[in-house]
């Protein structure tokens, strides 16, 4: 007995997944011969060459997309795009005058499959050599390509098979109304921001021309003249720049809360005003170049936070295409007639191919064949369903062509009704507090109290002093070190982790994940790969298993069972293979006729006896010819490489773990006894997941999940803390607090190590701001403070907390797998 | 000192010129990808009009030893 255990493979040189023994897809790259796992590999390498566009293999950073886990529409549904009511909502054509080639569409299309910026690049060049493109821009942070072109030699769907050709998916792309308005608010605070440094350059010259540190002789009508500049100069800065924390310091005021905003504001307020009462007057300190430092510092923090959440949050935005776009309708006389989704009524009859995916809720009333729901379910074996059963929108069929009558469509599927309990989910989450919040609070609160207690004290001693030595005061506390503690440090970390391959959408993840002490772990997709692959062949003697391998690929390369997919490729061709739903194939390889699949079905062949079946988990198939039996073929969800790696990482830090999965097979037990996880349960409903997540959340306890599929997305949203996997269903990604691009767990036992360090280094920060303010506070209370002094301190306490949180993005990926995994992408 | 009453307004006008410029680059949009254009600088070495310009440049004994050490 030998099994295809322990044999090295290669990986492709497009996609690194394994390249199967015997593989033949070759293509030469850069003058080599390259080797890759599948066509789709190797046609999009032949398409890259041709269009002399090779040397995106030199540069790119991380590996590629494999094509077949893009979305693939077939030739009429891509079609559907070129037809005007439906290019309508995303697609603008003007007629510019004089232009001789006529109209120009314009339109925005959302990638799928970008890894790197080289892929930014590879589309970007592709798509300019096409004669009819005018302007192609693709926007790397959040994938989306600008697109003016040509549309009647070039109609839309030829550009989509174009970019498939290249190996990426593209989608119509609309943006909403609260995604249009937050692109805006984008672009005033980046104004505000530059309004604020290029303004206050010149008021500081102005300013500090004035202190007698820098000028003995000057003039008083010059001193006038170099007041009221400094004074028309920072007026903007107030009104324009610092809007925002003036209306934050009134909300929260009536809100009842004192924040940063409050403290920002008076400080800002009384050092504009009293620059303005010296401006005209001559007496008193000049203060504006402090405004104009301050509106600098927090707004850049400001900006970089936003910065931060934007580029994370852009890029997981996509439409949330859950069902297909259209679908076939069968009229009463069998035609078939492709329409959009939308079209669809209760009742109307559709024909679903195998590989696509179910458009409503309904019940077969014809054929039989197996129902991929591992997205919905976590069941990880599709499930043979015949003639009267119902199906589920946003389901595959897998196996054979099925008519389908609709009962269920839009908002009344089984699929919107996970929905809507995200929904619930997420009006349910818990807020976790901002430590800097929270201490920025405090310590306003302290510094104001000195400040008036100081005041009403020098208002005794010396009336005209008093409201000098408050400002100074107000002016030396203000939290600007303490504003930029937290932004600079998160920024950091996220741009590190975004490097490493996981995204943050949401702001309070490395924080929190400090506090987590359960982690529930989902099965399918998650911790394992989440598509079958062949473990072994155990051959029954008549043949090598190289053998019995190469006539089940032979076979299996005719079907569109996921199943299909694990054999790899074979030189041998199968003919006159014919499916039977549930139970397996037949056909013939070098005319000798075979059999592959449930036992029974395959000895009926050839007459002989079922041979005893080995009693090892996992989906175990039988090949067999028309005289015996000829080896046995098993086949399971393999774990990730680095599951064990996560696991052990977060018992390590004391975190309970939990498996949660929908599958009711044994592999449930299996994984989590393989991986030596705390406590597992399967054959979970959507609302089960989330009854047990808030049963545990009861109990206390702050929640880590990491999920993949529809059925996670309530208890992601529920959740503490989410993750999706990269792989993840589009509105598994939404709802998840992070997202981990390159689905390599081992990156989450770095973030998790990365969130302690920023937690330190905010701590640090925080610590720093407060001791430099708690320094500066006596000698402005003795009134020592002058504006010279205010500002050199507040610049120094700001540079060192800035270059603190810089050192968050020395990071080194501490798994050694990250760098192996490096190492093999790069060619 | 006199020079300061021309530099003076002469500054202002930059900043004025400065920031309206600045509102342009925002509006144009310019601002919205910083990631993309900071790696597509690199793969203008394999931009045929760059190499065309490097070798106009420098010579053709240049670009023979860029393309050995290419490939």
């Amino acid at each position: 007995m030998k099994a295809t255990e322990g044999i090295t493979l290669r990986p492709c040189y497009h996609c690194t997944l394994p390249v199967p023994p015997g593989g033949r897809f070759v293509a030469s790259v850069l003058g080599e011969a390259r080797e890759f796992c599948c066509p789709g590999c190797q046609a999009v390498a032949h398409a890259i060459v041709a269009g002399d566009l090779e040397s995106y293999y030199l540069h790119r950073s991380e590996a590629s997309v494999n094509p077949q886990v893009l979305p693939s529409p077939s030739a009429d549904e891509q079609a559907l795009f070129d037809r005007p009511d439906v290019q309508a909502p995303f697609v603008r054509h003007d007629t510019p005058s004089g232009d001789v080639a006529g109209d120009v569409a314009e339109t925005t299309l959302m990638i799928e499959g970008i890894t790197c910026a080289a892929c930014g690049w590879l589309i970007e060049r592709h798509l300019r050599m096409l004669p009819a493109v005018v302007e192609a821009r693709l926007n790397l942070s959040n994938h989306r390509l600008h697109l003016r072109w040509h549309d009647q030699p070039l109609p839309l769907s030829e550009v989509l098979s174009e970019l498939r050709g290249i190996g990426y998916a593209a989608h119509p792309y609309q943006a909403d109304a609260a995604t249009e308005r937050l692109a805006l608010e984008n672009r005033r605070s980046l104004r505000q921001l530059g309004v604020a440094g290029l303004l206050w350059f010149q008021a500081m010259m102005a300013t500090m021309a004035t202190w007698p540190e820098f000028n003995i002789d000057l003039s008083p009508e010059m001193h006038t003249i170099l007041r009221w500049v400094a004074m028309f100069l920072t007026t903007p800065i107030v009104f324009y720049s610092c809007a925002p924390f003036f209306k934050g310091a009134l909300r929260d005021l009536h809100a009842r809360h004192l924040t940063m905003d409050v403290s920002v504001s008076l400080a800002i307020g009384a050092a504009y005003v009293a620059g303005l009462w010296t401006a005209v007057t001559g007496v008193g300190e000049l203060y504006f170049d402090a405004v104009g430092m301050f509106a600098l510092f927090l707004l850049s923090g400001r900006y970089l936070e936003r910065r931060a959440r934007e580029r994370t949050r852009l890029a997981t935005e996509q439409l949330v295409n859950l069902l297909p776009a259209s679908c076939l309708r069968l009229d009463a006389d069998g035609q078939t007639e492709r329409v959009l989704t939308d079209q669809l009524r209760v009742h109307d009859h559709v024909l679903v191919h195998p590989g696509a995916m179910l458009p409503a809720d309904g019940r077969i009333i014809a054929g039989r064949s197996s129902i991929d729901e591992s997205l919905l379910t976590g069941e990880y074996l599709p499930q043979p369903r015949q003639v009267g059963d119902a199906v589920t929108a946003g389901t595959a069929n897998s196996e054979s062509v099925l008519t389908v009558e609709v009962l269920a469509l839009g908002a009344d599927t089984r699929l919107s009704a996970v929905v809507r309990l995200l929904d619930r989910a997420q009006s349910e989450k818990p807020p976790l507090a901002q430590m800097a919040d929270r201490a920025a609070q405090w310590f306003l609160l302290i510094s104001l109290v000195l400040a008036a207690c100081v005041g009403v004290v020098w208002w005794q001693l010396d009336a005209g002093r008093a409201f000098w030595i408050v400002l100074a005061m107000l002016v030396a506390t203000c939290p600007c070190a303490l504003s930029l503690a937290t932004p600079t440090a998160l920024t950091a970390a996220t741009g590190t982790l975004h490097r490493l391959g996981l995204l943050l959408t949401r702001g309070h993840v490395l924080e929190g994940l400090n506090r987590i002490d359960t982690v529930i772990f989902d099965k399918t997709g998650t911790l394992t790969e989440g598509r079958l692959t062949l473990r072994a062949v155990r051959s029954l003697g008549a043949l090598s298993s190289d053998d019995c391998l190469s006539l089940a690929a032979a076979l299996e390369s005719r079907s569109e069972h996921p199943i299909a997919r694990a054999f790899g490729k074979t030189p041998l061709t199968a003919e006159r293979v014919v499916a039977t739903p549930g139970l397996g194939l037949e056909g013939e390889v070098n005319g000798r006729l075979l059999r592959i699949g449930q036992p029974g079905f395959v000895c009926a062949l050839s007459g002989v006896a079922v041979p005893s079946m080995p009693e090892e988990p996992g989906q175990w198939l039988l090949l067999g010819d028309d005289t015996q039996a000829l080896a046995w073929l098993v086949l399971d969800d393999r774990l990730r490489d680095d599951a064990a790696g996560l696991v052990t990482a977060c018992k390590q830090r004391g975190w309970q773990t939990l498996l949660l999965s929908g599958d009711s097979s044994p592999m449930v037990s299996i994984v989590a006894t393989q991986l030596q996880i705390d406590d597992a349960r399967g054959s979970l409903r959507p609302d089960d997941k989330l009854a047990i997540l808030q049963g545990l959340r009861a109990e206390g306890r702050t929640l880590l999940v990491i999920g993949d599929g529809v059925n996670d997305v309530p208890m992601l949203a529920a959740a503490d803390i989410s993750i999706a996997m990269g792989s993840a269903t589009d509105l598994a990604k939404t709802s998840a607090d992070a997202v981990l691009l390159s689905n390599r767990l081992h990156v989450l036992v770095d973030a998790f190590g990365l969130a302690r360090r920023t937690r330190r280094i905010i701590l640090e920060n925080l610590a720093w701001a407060g001791l430099y303010n708690g320094l500066v506070l006596p000698f402005a209370a003795l009134g020592w403070v002058t504006p010279l002094w205010a500002a050199a301190g507040m610049s120094v306490s700001s540079l060192v907390v800035v270059l603190n949180a810089l050192r968050l993005t020395r990071m080194k990926p501490i798994s050694a797998e990250s760098m192996a995994a490096r190492q093999t992408v790069t060619p | 000192m006199p020079a300061l009453y021309i530099m003076i307004p002469v500054a202002l006008l930059i900043v004025a010129v400065a920031i309206y410029i600045f509102f342009w680059a925002v509006d144009s949009g310019q601002y919205d990808d910083l990631d993309g254009p900071a790696h597509s600088i690199l793969f203008d070495d394999q931009d045929p009009g760059h190499k065309a310009g490097v070798d106009e440049a420098s010579g053709k004994e240049t670009s023979a030893v860029k393309k050995d050490s290419a490939t």
